[in-house]
C-alpha cells in the first residue's frame, strides 16, 4: 500500500478522507485531520511542495492533542517568555515538533496570511524554532492552537536566554576567525608566490612586509583558540594536538618578524595561515554537525508536558490552564487520561492506572487510588484524577534522576583520544630532534644558522595533516550516520564504540515495542452479539492499554455500531454494558455474556521486528550481550528467548540504581535503552544509545540517538566506528610519514619556506583523499 | 604598475570589512533555512496570484 500522504510513514490501517474516498491513504486520524485543516485553509500547495523534496526526512504521524494554550496569554507567562518591542508588538519563540522539510517551512511562514494578528513568522529549520511576532491585538494562544491544528506541536521557549546569546556570539566569532584567516591566507599566497618566483629587490622587501602584516591578525586573532586550548592543556599537565600547532605558529611568527627586521625576505606565513584556515574550518564543521544532534538541550520541559489544568483556588469548579513551570507545592491539578504527571503528588480524588515504565521499567500498570503517591514522569492510563502537588522540579524523583545523570556525565570514563595521545609523544620527539639539530649545526660553528635550523624543524613538523584529517574523518562519519538516522552527539563516541566489549540492553521499549498486542483470542461459545462487535461498542471510548490493543485487534474485521445502554467503565476491572437485553462485560482477559464466558484472550508486549536480527549482528562483533530489566523474571526470560538470547544473558528485577552499578562495574560498556529508568545507566555507560521513541531524559543522557525505529543501526554503528578508526590510523601513518620527510630534509639542510609550502599542502591533500576513500566496508554502508 | 597593489589591498580591506559587518549583523546566524527559503520564493508568488483570482 502507498505510504501516508501526510507523513510518508507506512500505513497499517488506512484512513481515507470522509468527503472524498479517493484522497488518502492516511496512517492515522491525526494525519487526516491535519490534511483537512490544510485544505480548508487553501494551503493545498503544501503537498505539491512536499512531493518535490527528498524523502529521507520522514516525519512522525501526527498526534492531535487538545490543549487550549490559554496560559500563553497569561501576563506572568508573557513577561518571562516573550519580548515586547517599542511599538507594542510581542515576539515569542516556539519549538515545533514535526518540522521535516521544505513544505513545513512554506506553511509556517505563511501563517500571517491566514491567522489574524500575526505580523511575521520566521522558521529556523536547523533548530526547529519559529519566531512569531504578534501585533498588539493578536493572541499567542490562537497561534499555538493553529500550529497544533496543522500538526506541529508547539512548545514555548524562553526568550533571550543568556546561553543562547552566548552561543550566537561564539558562533559569530568562530566564523569571523575563519573568514579573516581565509582572506589573509589568500592575500599572503599572492605575495608569497611572487617572492618564490623571484620578485625583484625593489618589490621583495615591500612584499615581505605585506605578508607579515596579513599574518599578524591570523596568528593572533584567528589562531587564538589554539593558544587557549594549549594553555588549558598545559595547565592540566597534559598535552593536546593544539600544543605542537601553537608551538609551530608562535615559532613561525617569531622567525618571520625577526627575518623581516634583519632584511631577510623569508617566512612561513603562507603555509601557516593556510594551515590555520583549514584547521579552523574542519573544527567548525565538526562542531556544527555535532550540534545538529544536540538540539534536545533546550527541551527539558518535554517530560512535564506542555500545559496542565490547575483547580482554581477560589472556585473549585473552575480550571486554569497553566504552564508546568508555574506549578507550586499544594496546587491541585487535574490529570486527564494519557497525560504525563508533571510533579510528585498524592491523589486527592479519582482512581486510575499509571504507567510507571519510564521510572521503573515495569511494564505492568500500577493501580492508584485516593492518598496514593504518584510521581512526576508517569503517565495516567486510566481515568481522570485530581492530585495535590508535594514536590516540584528538582525535588521530584525525576528531578533527582536528572541530577544523577549530570553526575554520570562527570563520571564518564574519559578516553584520551588517539590524536592527543600521539601529540604527547610527538611534542617530546620533535623537541629532542630540534635540540639534536641545533647541536649538530652548532658544531659547524654558526650559532645563528643552527638556531634558525632548529626553529625551522619545529615549524615544519607541525602535525597539521593529522589535526585536519581527524575532524574531517569524524565529520564524514557523523554526517553519513545522521543520514541513516543515527544521531551522534560527540566524536569521541566513535573511538569508544570501536572498542566496545559489553553490550547491555533494556527490555521494555528497547527490545520490545512497549505496546500490548493480542497474542491469542479464543471464542468459546456463540453469543447473540459477535465478540468483535462487543469490543467495538463497549471499548469505544476506553483508553486503557488493553482496550487499545483489543481495538487494534478487531480493526481488520467488519464491525457495526449498536445501541449500548448502561455503559460503565470501572478502572481496574473492565467495562460493561447492555446490548439487545444482554449484559456484556469485558474483564479479566475474558468477554462475558450474561455472566457466562464467551471468549478469552491474552495480550503481551511484542518484540521489535528486527531485535533478533540485530542481536545476531551484534554477536559478530564478539561482545557480551546482557538484557537488564526492571521487569519480572518470567516476562524477561520469554522476551530474551524470543530475541535469541541464552539463559545467562539476562537479568531481571533491577532498579535504575542496580542497572547503573552493573554498568559501572564493567569495562568498555555500551547501554541501549529508552526510558527514564535507563537514563542513569545510559549516562554511566561508556556509550549510551537511546532508541527511537525514547524519552527526552534518556536523550540527554545518551551519546547516540536513533531517529528511526529499529535496533539494527546499533550493530551497524559498531561496524562504522571500527572502520572509521581504521581510516584514522591510516591518516596517522600518512601524516607521520610526511613529517619524517620534513625531519630528514631539515637535518640535511634542504628545508626552506618553499619546501614547506609544497610538503604541507601535499600531506593535507593525501590525508583528505584517504578520508574520502574510507574503507571497503564503509563504502558499502554509506551507499 | 605600482598602483595595482594598493588597489588589491583596498579591495581586500573592503571585502574583509564587509564580511565582519555582515557577521556582526547576524547574516550568518542561520545557515540552514535560507537555502530552503530561496527555493520557495517563486511558488509563493504563484499562490498569491491564485488566491487573487479566487
Amino acid at each position: 500500500m502507498n505510504p501516508c500522504i501526510h507523513c510518508d510513514q507506512d500505513v497499517v490501517t488506512a484512513y481515507f478522507s470522509e468527503d472524498d474516498r479517493t484522497e488518502g491513504p492516511f496512517c492515522c486520524r491525526g494525519c487526516l485531520t491535519v490534511y483537512n485543516v490544510i485544505h480548508a485553509k487553501g494551503l493545498s500547495e503544501y503537498y505539491e511542495i512536499k512531493k518535490n523534496v527528498s524523502f529521507f526526512k520522514k516525519r512522525a504521524p501526527v498526534e492531535i492533542k487538545t490543549a487550549q494554550y490559554s496560559f500563553l496569554d497569561d501576563k506572568d507567562f508573557l513577561k518571562e517568555y516573550s519580548y515586547q518591542s517599542l511599538n507594542n508588538e510581542r515576539t515569542m519563540e516556539f519549538y515545533l515538533e514535526g518540522i521535516h522539510c521544505l513544505a513545513c517551512l512554506w506553511i509556517i511562514e505563511k501563517l500571517p496570511e491566514f491567522i489574524p494578528g500575526i505580523r511575521s513568522s520566521k522558521l529556523n529549520m536547523s533548530r526547529s524554532v519559529v519566531s512569531i511576532v504578534l501585533k498588539p491585538e493578536g493572541k499567542f494562544s490562537i497561534v499555538a492552537h493553529e500550529l497544533e491544528n496543522l500538526g506541529y506541536h508547539p512548545h514555548a521557549l524562553k526568550m533571550n536566554q543568556d546561553s543562547q546569546d552566548f552561543k550566537t556570539k561564539e558562533e559569530r566569532s568562530s566564523l569571523l576567525r575563519i573568514g579573516i584567516a581565509g582572506a589573509a591566507a589568500g592575500n599572503i599566497m599572492l605575495y608569497a608566490v611572487s617572492l618564490y618566483a623571484g620578485a625583484g629587490p625593489e618589490y621583495a622587501t615591500y612584499f615581505n612586509f605585506l605578508t607579515v602584516a596579513f599574518a599578524i591578525p591570523v596568528l593572533t586573532y584567528s589562531a587564538f583558540p589554539f593558544y587557549r586550548n594549549s594553555y588549558i592543556a598545559l595547565k592540566n599537565k597534559s598535552l593536546s594536538i593544539d600544543v605542537p600547532i601553537s608551538l609551530a605558529l608562535i615559532m613561525g611568527g617569531v622567525m618571520g618578524v625577526y627575518n623581516m627586521f634583519n632584511g631577510i625576505n623569508e617566512n612561513y606565513f603562507d603555509s601557516l595561515s593556510a594551515l590555520v584556515f583549514l584547521l579552523l574550518m574542519s573544527r567548525y564543521f565538526l562542531k556544527a554537525i555535532q550540534e545538529m544532534g544536540l538540539g534536545t538541550t533546550d527541551l527539558h520541559f518535554f517530560y512535564q508536558g506542555e500545559s496542565v489544568l490547575k483547580v482554581d483556588e477560589h472556585d473549585s469548579e473552575r480550571f486554569l490552564e497553566i504552564h508546568p513551570k508555574f506549578i507550586q507545592v499544594n496546587d491541585l491539578l487535574k490529570i486527564a487520561p494519557m497525560q504525563i504527571i508533571p510533579a510528585d503528588a498524592t491523589v486527592v480524588s479519582g482512581e486510575t492506572y499509571l504507567n510507571n515504565s519510564l521510572l521503573t521499567g515495569e511494564s505492568e500498570l500500577q493501580k492508584v487510588g485516593i492518598n496514593a503517591d504518584v510521581y512526576s514522569g508517569t503517565m495516567n492510563m486510566g481515568s481522570e484524577i485530581i492530585i495535590k502537588v508535594k514536590k516540584i522540579n528538582k525535588e521530584t524523583r525525576l528531578g533527582q534522576i536528572l541530577r544523577s545523570i549530570e553526575n554520570g556525565w562527570g563520571h564518564k570514563s574519559k578516553i584520551i583520544d588517539i590524536t592527543n595521545l600521539i601529540s604527547k609523544y610527538f611534542v617530546g620527539i620533535v623537541f629532542l630532534l630540534s635540540v639534536a639539530l641545533f647541536i649538530w649545526s652548532y658544531r659547524e660553528g654558526n650559532t645563528k644558522h643552527a638556531l634558525e635550523q632548529a626553529l625551522t624543524l619545529l615549524i615544519v613538523t607541525c602535525p597539521c595533516a593529522l589535526a585536519i584529517a581527524t575532524p574531517l574523518t569524524f565529520i564524514r562519519t557523523l554526517s553519513k550516520s545522521a543520514q541513516k538516522g543515527i544521531i551522534i552527539k560527540d566524536d569521541s563516541v566513535i573511538e569508544k564504540l570501536s572498542r566496545v566489549k559489553n553490550v547491555f540492553i533494556d527490555k521494555t521499549g528497547t527490545i520490545t515495542q512497549n505496546t500490548l498486542k493480542i497474542s491469542s483470542f479464543y471464542v468459546l461459545q456463540n453469543s447473540a452479539v459477535a465478540p468483535h462487535d462487543v469490543i467495538f461498542n463497549l471499548e469505544r471510548h476506553s483508553t486503557h492499554p488493553l482496550a487499545v490493543s483489543l481495538k487494534n485487534y478487531i480493526k481488520p474485521l467488519p464491525t457495526k455500531p449498536l445501541m449500548v445502554s448502561d455503559l460503565k467503565e470501572v478502572p481496574g476491572v473492565g467495562v460493561s454494558g447492555i446490548i439487545d437485553n444482554h449484559l456484556y462485560e469485558i474483564r479479566n482477559h475474558s468477554i462475558f455474556e450474561d455472566h457466562k464466558v464467551i471468549c478469552t484472550f491474552e495480550a503481551k508486549d511484542t518484540i521489535r521486528l528486527d531485535a533478533k536480527e540485530a542481536i545476531a549482528q551484534l554477536r559478530h562483533h564478539n561482545v557480551n550481550i546482557q538484557i537488564l530489566s526492571g521487569d519480572k523474571a518470567e516476562y524477561v526470560s520469554a522476551i530474551a528467548y524470543e530475541a535469541g538470547l541464552e539463559e545467562n544473558e539476562y537479568q531481571s528485577g533491577l532498579s535504575p540504581e542496580n542497572k547503573s552499578q552493573i554498568i559501572k562495574d564493567s569495562e568498555h560498556s555500551l547501554m541501549i535503552g529508552d526510558g527514564a529508568n535507563d537514563a542513569i545507566a545510559l549516562s554511566y555507560a561508556d556509550t549510551g544509545i537511546a532508541v527511537f521513541g525514547a524519552m527526552d531524559i534518556s536523550l540527554r543522557a545518551a551519546d547516540v540517538y536513533l531517529s528511526l525505529p529499529g535496533l539494527i543501526p546499533v550493530a551497524e554503528l559498531i561496524t562504522i566506528s571500527k572502520e572509521t578508526m581504521k581510516v584514522i590510523y591510516r591518516n596517522l601513518v600518512l601524516s607521520l610519514f610526511y613529517n619524517s620527510i620534513s625531519v630528514v630534509l631539515a637535518f640535511t639542510g634542504y628545508i626552506s619556506p618553499l619546501t614547506a609550502a609544497i610538503i604541507m599542502p601535499l600531506s593535507s591533500l593525501s590525508v583528505l583523499i584517504s578520508t574520502l576513500i574510507g574503507t571497503k566496508k564503509l563504502r558499502i554502508l554509506w551507499k | 604598475m605600482p598602483f595595482l597593489i594598493p588597489i588589491a589591498l583596498i579591495m581586500a580591506a573592503f571585502f574583509i570589512g564587509g564580511f565582519i559587518w555582515m557577521t556582526k549583523k547576524g547574516q550568518y546566524d542561520d545557515l540552514e533555512t535560507p537555502r530552503h527559503r530561496m527555493l520557495l520564493e517563486d511558488n509563493i508568488k504563484v499562490t498569491i496570484t491564485k488566491e487573487g483570482e479566487l
